[in-house]
């Protein structure tokens, strides 16, 4: 009877996930490929997901790795998917 | 030359006509600034992220353009989208695009393409165990 039950992910538990997958430095998705930063846009909102808290807040980039310029560009696209509905501004009610 | 794009969100009963309507206004207007609409797509059917209009649903359309740059292009797309065609655009937004970038992007998946589930398929799975029929239960029950 000791199963262990998902509970909602919040920031903080994010943050240490973060802190324990990540080997050495942490680097910057954007920056490697430039495919990858292509497909940094307002359109793919799949990929946008990822760095939106369970609560629909970006993550900052302390967490998720991403240098200046591409959070910055990031959180850019984020703002423009959500006036047109592909992302929440926040999680609805529970 | 620049070259536009413009995301549009419809209500969701859009008809067949309504759609080739909103193209054909789209297309006369670019005609009219001696500009090329280079596509018109439709994205599909989309649960929203948030009620707009009181719709839990939407249809996306994702229109682009060539135009000269004094052309006063991007105010009249404008009031065309937002104001002439009120009741079938919700949201629109016209962005500025690399005119030697590539045409390619990617993007959501629609309902239409998502994996369709059967309604038989439901019952069969194996539901989350409550505290009452677990192991222990079992036990009692051999006694």
């Amino acid at each position: 009877m000791t199963k262990k039950i998902k509970l909602k992910i919040s920031a903080r538990l994010l943050k240490k996930r973060f802190r324990k997958t990540g080997q050495g430095g942490k680097q910057c998705r954007f920056c490697g490929s430039e495919e990858y930063e292509q497909n940094l846009d307002y359109k793919n909102s799949s990929l946008l997901k990822n760095f939106l808290t369970e609560r629909g807040k970006i993550l900052p980039s302390r967490i998720s790795g991403n240098c200046a310029l591409h959070q910055r560009s990031l959180a850019r696209q984020i703002r423009k998917s959500r006036t047109l509905a592909l992302l929440p501004y926040s999680a609805g009610h529970f | 030359m620049k070259r536009y794009e413009a995301l549009l969100l419809t209500v969701p009963e859009l008809t067949a006509d309504e759609a080739k309507s909103i193209e054909q206004n789209v297309a006369r207007l670019v005609e009219a600034h001696k500009g090329t609409l280079v596509s018109f797509e439709r994205w599909g059917k989309f649960k929203l992220a948030y009620p707009v209009k009181k719709n839990d649903y939407g249809v996306y359309f994702l229109t682009r353009f060539e135009i000269n740059e004094s052309e006063p292009l991007v105010s009249e797309a404008k009031t065309l989208l937002n104001v002439k065609l009120h009741d079938l655009i919700m949201r629109s937004m016209i962005t500025h695009l690399d005119i030697n970038g590539s045409l390619s992007y990617q993007r959501p998946t629609s309902l239409e393409e998502g994996p369709s589930r059967e309604v038989g398929s439901f019952f069969r799975e194996p539901r989350s165990r409550g505290l009452s029929d677990g192991p222990m239960d079992e036990e009692i029950g051999n006694e």
